[in-house]
């Protein structure tokens, strides 16, 4: 929906392996029907100073198996609520992928990425070639490209822009 | 090329009859199960797409499971806005807050056929694979298009396939077994797969024993556990559903796996396996971390609060008393279970070994409530999941266990070996 997808630029937050969404958002917090309030508990025990200091446009960068656990949309969700632009990780757990995708949320695949990138970085992805570059190092690096469906459903803004555009 | 069930049953539900591993097909959903998530997020989602009626209230469930009866004023809301749905839909199954959880309801009420496609807003609808159906976890808003259409989209799984031989030993579990498996597969082992579970040792196992199998394949990233079906789904067919008309699904033998997985239990037996924290695939030998002090023992959930687990806790804590210091929690998995422990005097048993007793719900698993643990307690517990926080406080601790471990730890105040009491 107009937006950019060969130049998503953010400063990274770099997770390690199996972050689960549990990690993301605590079962206990799932009764809450705020994202404002929601937000406030996101990496509460993994990252407890994320909710403060995340910011609009931020990136984050993980190991193998981002997203595993429950099938909690709240996880990407409160993600994107706080302003998370894309989520770059090794792997991603099934049911997380789709959801982030369903909301809007991009992630891409590359592999090894959590050992390349430093908390704080500032990084430029290219949804489109599936690369990633690190601002001030020329060296491009290279994932996956999106499959084609998930692309589809990007571009339309999320699965329900997406189903409204198909009927 | 031959066929795995996983593509079988999604191709018998699509337009052209056909899929194949790695395609993306729109395939018929024959039921989805919706929870809390229901009326927590995907009203706002249906709001949002303007939607009017559910394509089929006779094919849709809606639970109060995970927080039932309401621990909170949200959780309270979250009801009232499933019944309000059920009712201006007509949704015919309908299980509120005296129920039991949606994994053990579902079948319960006969709504699980083999050969089906069934969805639920939970990532342990892999459950179902025990009774040879095509069934995994989605969240809110392919459920919300599901509620409108009856449709969704998958990316048809490869299928690993799991041979197991071999007779278990006495007070050794099928939770044992999926420890050990998922142990080898690690949390991301069988992502976006179907795991098809063959051998003699799930064609002799209890309906239970399979259910709780298919449950934590979700936990080495399985899409779906389809089983092959055995003697003891079909007399739970007969029992359960016996209007319902099916057909057994099986893979064919010259069918693609992307890799045969096998376990004799005759040459290697299985021991009793202990997950310690943080992850469900950290499973050891009982030994390793026998003598490990502990403040709660839970037995309940989706995974192991069923009547057969009910019974061995009983076998052990029968006539003895919980250690001191300990709770023991006991959640039955359904109202069902509940009342046939009554009549077998299975909850007389647990009461008077000194075991807490609590209605059916999510509860203690979910950190909900019925059981939350506080700062640097430590569980040893029956269910699914032993991420960090996840039944209370962050520096609680959980080791994921049988309903057998669970009972011998109990008795002894720390980690157990459940033949050794």
């Amino acid at each position: 929906m107009g937006k950019d997808f060969s130049n998503i630029s953010g400063r990274a937050w770099v997770f390690g392996h199996n972050i689960n969404t549990d990690q993301i958002i605590q079962g206990q917090y799932l009764t809450l029907l705020d994202y404002d309030e929601m937000v406030k508990h996101a990496f509460e025990i993994r990252r407890p100073v994320f909710a403060s200091k995340v910011k609009e446009n931020d990136i984050i960068v993980a190991g193998r198996n981002f997203g595993g656990g429950s099938s909690r949309e709240e996880a990407p969700k409160v993600l994107m609520h706080s302003g998370i632009s894309c989520i770059v990780a090794e792997s991603f757990a099934r049911i997380f992928y789709r959801n982030s995708f369903n909301i809007g949320l991009p992630l891409i695949t590359i592999p090894n990425i959590s050992k390349l990138i430093k908390d704080g970085e500032i990084v430029i992805v290219n949804l489109l070639k599936g690369t990633l570059t690190v601002k001030g190092k020329g060296e491009t690096i290279h994932g996956k490209p999106l499959p084609e469906r998930m692309l589809e459903i990007l571009k339309a803004g999320g699965a329900v822009p997406w189903y409204k555009k198909k009927k | 090329m031959g066929k795995t069930i996983a593509e079988k049953i999604l191709a018998s539900h699509t337009n052209d009859g056909k899929a194949s591993a790695g395609e993306v097909i729109e395939a018929r959903v024959d039921l989805l199960m919706v929870h809390e998530v229901l009326g927590s997020r995907i009203i706002p989602i249906l709001k949002e797409m303007g939607f009017k009626k559910v394509w089929n209230p006779n094919r849709v469930l809606v639970v109060n499971d995970h927080w039932a009866p309401a621990s909170d004023i949200n959780s309270a809301e979250i009801h009232r806005r499933n019944r309000n749905f059920v009712k201006e839909q007509g949704i015919v199954n309908f299980c509120d807050v005296d129920c039991g959880i949606s994994h053990q309801v579902l079948p319960e009420r006969g709504l699980v056929v083999p050969g089906a496609t069934i969805i639920g807003s939970d990532s342990h609808s892999t459950t179902y694979g025990a009774f040879n159906a095509f069934s995994t976890g989605l969240a809110a808003t392919d459920t919300a298009l599901i509620l409108a259409t009856g449709e969704c989209w998958f990316r048809v799984p490869e299928t690993l396939k799991i041979e197991i031989t071999g007779e278990m030993s006495e007070r050794v579990m099928s939770k044992d077994l999926i420890l050990k498996i998922i142990n080898e597969l690690g949390p991301d082992g069988a992502n976006y797969q179907s795991l098809e579970f063959h051998g003699s040792t799930i064609e002799t196992m209890s309906v239970g024993e399979r259910m709780t199998m298919c449950n934590m394949s979700v936990e080495a990233g399985a899409k779906c556990a389809p089983m092959p079906i055995n003697q003891d789904v079909k007399f739970w067919m007969e029992d359960y559903a016996p209007t319902k008309k099916w057909k057994e699904v099986t893979s064919d033998d010259d069918a693609e796996f992307v890799d045969i997985l096998r376990f004799d239990l005759h040459t290697d037996p299985l021991e009793p396996i202990v997950a310690p924290p943080d992850l469900p695939t950290n499973g050891k030998p009982v030994a390793e971390v026998a003598g490990v002090p502990i403040d709660q023992a839970f037995i309940g959930s989706c995974t192991n609060g069923r009547i057969g687990d009910l019974i061995m806790a009983a076998e052990i804590l029968k006539g003895k008393k919980v250690h001191e210091g300990v709770r023991l929690i006991i959640t039955p998995a359904s109202k069902a279970t509940y009342m046939e422990a009554l009549e077998r005097g299975i909850i007389k048993i647990l009461m008077e070994a000194g075991g807490i007793v609590t209605n059916s719900t999510c509860g203690a698993c979910v950190g909900g409530h019925l059981g939350v643990l506080g700062a640097g307690e430590v569980c040893i517990s029956s269910t699914n999941r032993n991420f960090k926080g996840r039944m209370g406080h962050p520096d609680s601790r959980i080791y994921l266990a049988s309903p057998a471990t669970v009972a011998a730890s109990a008795l002894k105040g720390v980690i157990t070996d459940p033949r050794r009491v």
